[in-house]
């Protein structure tokens, strides 16, 4: 994987999780983060800080991503998501406009 | 470890209760207000976008959208007031450039802030019908830079005398015009067209008047039509650069309206260059020119049209009318289809073949063709020249080249059974003298006219062709059956015309020499003798014959004469010098036969076979012939033509008429009782229109003629007229 293709998303515990830019991209905050005009720090150095989402949340927001990507390309399987993440979940979603 | 993560998220829950510090929107707003003056000030890159959603996100989420939204309208108006400021003090040129980067700024500043307020973009704006973030940052554009008194009036002045300043052929910067003009689309169409469009068009207008004016006074129309289409692509062009494309059409049409449509009736009417000179000098680019600039406003095409027309119609008038002319049919024909010619080819490469001008074209020529009676007579006559010389040797592509001319000359004729009647004499005519050039060429002529008016209109003409055909049979089954009988006296070649068929000849006859006699009884018993129950009758005012004579000194030739002169000469073999009174008793032939015989025999320079006393043009009733014994002639064979004008003198016309007007009485007649077997009941102005429509593919009967003939009708019991409404007629069955 090269290094421009890459993003790394870092969790409130400091956890960073390097994952491919367009499956983060599935995120339209990310996206948005990555490619608005004017340099913000997250697109100089290629990386995003989420104090507020767990390392939990983050690692399942990522496999989500992946997921997702797969689901567009047509390969149709179940995402499982354990009942005990649900909330905390859905408030990144709404936070991440996924 | 689930409980943990269950800990987390009740903790999580309380947080967002927790920060209900009335200080936390302030604090988190100024946090923002900050990055946006960051923003502006380009100085953005230390900002962490994640930081200023979150901080948004949460401004939203607790209730303070409003706040943020306000604070927003705020610090954008702020900075576009400074900016305003700022474009307003750039000097001169710079204005346009420094409005430019201004604006890219402000839309690079603009997707910034929208990106990082995103959350409240997305829930805020729509459950409380707010204008979004992209849309207000275009708004404060708009009224705090655009239309700020000062900007609002410069901005429109300097684009327009950007514009003028290309229109005058100097050079700009296209870019900056493009980009300054999206900038106006991108705020809106109605900033579009009240900031820029509107006084464009007003101003082009106003240039265009003038310009138009001052081309028309000093320019001819070729020039000044070169000018506007010029102006015109200009525009087109300018639009296509940097303008909204919707504004071609209303810029084209102030240029339209301004330089051809105000001008246009000057234009075609200018003198020595005008349309009519144009045409006259078969100016084909001017033509086209004009067209296609005329096409775009309203009555231009109209007015090309009508004043086409008009000359044509008053060329024509003059060419058909010109006493001159009319001394040389083929020539006149010829001139008309020239006309043709010139005026197709106009059609064709300059007004794009446009069919209303074809058919104005088409009705021109039927105007004026119509305005001389002598047209149909004319016609065939060019056809008769053509057909006895002036198709040898042509390809055979080119002759129905021209036979389809002539048959589009004959489509224009409204008097079509005259050319009927004038085409039998002289087909009859090339046919029996054995002049006609090519067969084929005669019967594709008569297979276009029966394609054109139908079996009925040929098939006398064809007749002919079948006699001509049956005779040579007759002749050849006449000689074998004389057999050696025949070889000692003079060859005999006789055409049995059928009667009706052929052009009626009143029966003259005349004293046919005992030589030609004894063969001509010999035929007529052979033919009767294999037909029966038929009547032969010698046309002798028809035939022709060749014949030897010996001159002095020993010179031969052969004179291919009429049967008439062949009689006359006949007589000069027993005598040297005769009277006028002894030849006319000799031969019996009709007077005036006879004197235009002699004429051509006594008067015509290098064919006077014969002498007469005394010398003059005319023949008189005391006058003198002798055998011309200096006769001499470069050719062995001469051809004494019959002092015949090939055009019919005026008694011939009149009797041509009149022939033609009693042949027309049955075809009047038995349209009516056709109209009539069909309708029962019908009143006179009907019958007169529907006879007309009948027959106008052959000629254009007279009203008065239809009315007499309806009576005639009357009188012999096929109608009759309505006891009460004396108006209406009926058919009696």
């Amino acid at each position: 994987m090269k290094k421009e293709d890459t993003v790394k998303l870092i969790s409130a515990e400091g956890f960073e999780f390097v994952i491919d830019k367009n499956a983060a991209m599935v995120s339209q905050t990310i996206r948005n983060m990555l490619t608005s005009p004017g340099d913000f720090a997250e697109t100089e150095r290629q990386e995003v800080r989420f104090p507020e989402i767990s390392t939990t949340i983050l690692e399942k927001i990522c496999q989500y991503f992946y997921w997702s990507l797969q689901y567009a390309s047509g390969k149709e399987t179940e995402f499982h998501i354990e009942p005990e993440l649900t909330l905390e979940l859905m408030m990144a979603a709404n936070y991440l406009h996924t | 470890m689930s409980s943990q993560k269950k800990r987390n998220f009740q903790i999580e829950a309380f947080k967002h209760r927790v920060v209900v510090d009335p200080k936390y929107a302030e604090k988190t707003w100024k946090i923002l207000e900050h990055a946006i003056h960051e923003i502006y000030n380009h100085n953005a890159s230390g900002l962490s976008f994640e930081e200023l959603y979150r901080n948004a996100y949460n401004m939203v989420l607790h209730k303070f959208g409003e706040k943020l939204y306000s604070g927003l309208v705020s610090t954008m108006t702020l900075h576009l007031k400074e900016i305003a400021a700022s474009v307003d003090a750039s000097q001169g040129p710079l204005f346009l450039e420094e409005l430019n980067r201004k604006w890219l700024e402000h839309n690079k500043a603009l997707q910034m802030i929208r990106d990082i307020l995103m959350y409240m973009d997305r829930t805020f704006i729509p459950s409380t019908h707010k204008t979004p973030v992209h849309e207000l940052g275009l708004n404060l554009w708009r009224d705090n830079i655009i239309h700020s008194p000062n900007i609002q009036t410069r901005l429109k002045d300097t684009l327009l005398e950007i514009v003028q300043k290309e229109r005058g052929g100097e050079v700009i910067n296209k870019g900056l015009m493009r980009n300054i003009v999206k900038m106006l689309m991108d705020l809106g169409p109605a900033v579009y067209q009240d900031d820029f469009e509107k006084p464009f068009l007003d101003v082009s207008g106003t240039f265009y008047r003038g310009e138009s004016q001052q081309f028309i006074e000093c320019c001819d129309c070729g020039d000044y039509l070169k000018k506007a289409e010029k102006r015109l692509n200009e525009e087109i062009e300018r639009v296509s650069h940097y303008l909204d494309a919707k504004s071609e059409v209303k810029i084209t049409n102030v240029v339209e309206k301004e330089m051809i449509e105000s001008q246009m009736t000057r234009l075609v009417h200018m003198e020595n260059s005008g349309l009519v000179n144009m045409i006259v000098d078969d100016k084909y680019d001017d033509l086209s020119r004009m067209y296609n600039l005329f096409r775009r406003v309203a009555s231009g095409l109209m007015l090309i049209r009508d004043v086409m027309t008009c000359h044509i119609r008053e060329t024509g008038k003059q060419l058909v009318t010109d006493p001159e002319r009319l001394k040389d049919p083929v020539d006149f024909v010829q001139r008309l289809l020239d006309e043709k010619d010139k005026h197709d080819k106009i059609i064709n490469l300059a007004f794009n073949n446009d069919k209303t001008f074809q058919n104005a074209l088409n009705s021109s020529f039927e105007y004026f063709i119509n305005l001389n009676p002598r047209s149909p007579e004319f016609i065939s006559l060019f056809v008769d020249d053509k057909l006895r010389k002036g198709l040898k040797g042509v390809s055979e592509e080119d002759v129905e080249i021209v036979l389809d001319k002539v048959m589009m000359l004959f489509r224009y004729l409204q008097e079509k059974d005259v050319f009927e009647k004038y085409y039998k004499q002289h087909l009859a005519k090339r046919l029996l003298s054995g002049k006609s050039v090519s067969e084929d060429a005669e019967r594709s002529l008569i297979l276009k006219l029966k394609t054109e008016c139908g079996y009925q209109f040929t098939s006398k003409l064809e007749g002919m062709f079948t006699d001509m055909k049956t005779s040579q049979d007759t002749m050849q089954g006449f000689y074998e059956a004389m057999g050696p009988a025949l070889t000692d006296g003079p060859t005999l070649a006789v055409h049995v015309l059928t009667t009706g068929s052929w052009p009626t000849q009143s029966t003259t006859t005349c004293n046919l020499p005992p030589e030609i006699l004894t063969v001509c009884d010999k035929f007529r018993t052979y033919y009767l003798g294999t037909h029966n129950g038929r009547r032969l009758t010698w046309q002798t005012n028809m035939g022709s014959a060749d014949i030897k004579a010996t001159f002095g000194r020993g010179q031969k030739n052969e004179l291919n004469v009429s049967t008439y002169q062949m009689c006359v000469l006949m007589l000069f073999n027993t005598a040297d010098r005769l009277s006028y009174k002894e030849i006319e008793q000799a031969v019996e032939i009709p007077a005036t036969e006879l004197k235009r015989c002699l004429q051509s025999l006594a008067c015509a320079k290098g064919k006077n076979v014969l002498r007469k006393e005394p010398m003059s043009k005319d023949i008189g009733e005391e006058d003198d012939f002798f055998f011309n014994d200096k006769f001499s002639s470069k050719f062995y064979k001469v051809k004494i033509g019959t002092v015949v004008a090939q055009k019919e003198s005026e008694p011939e016309k009149q009797e041509t008429r009149q022939r033609v007007e009693e042949d027309r009485k049955p075809q009047i007649e038995a349209a009516i009782v056709r109209i009539m077997k069909a309708r029962r009941v019908l009143d006179h102005n009907n019958i007169v229109a529907e006879v007309t429509k009948q027959l106008q593919s052959r000629f254009l009967p007279n009203p008065v003629v239809i009315k007499k003939r309806i009576e005639s009708l009357i009188e012999r019991e096929f109608l009759e007229r309505d006891r009460e409404d004396r108006k209406l007629y009926r058919y009696l069955a």
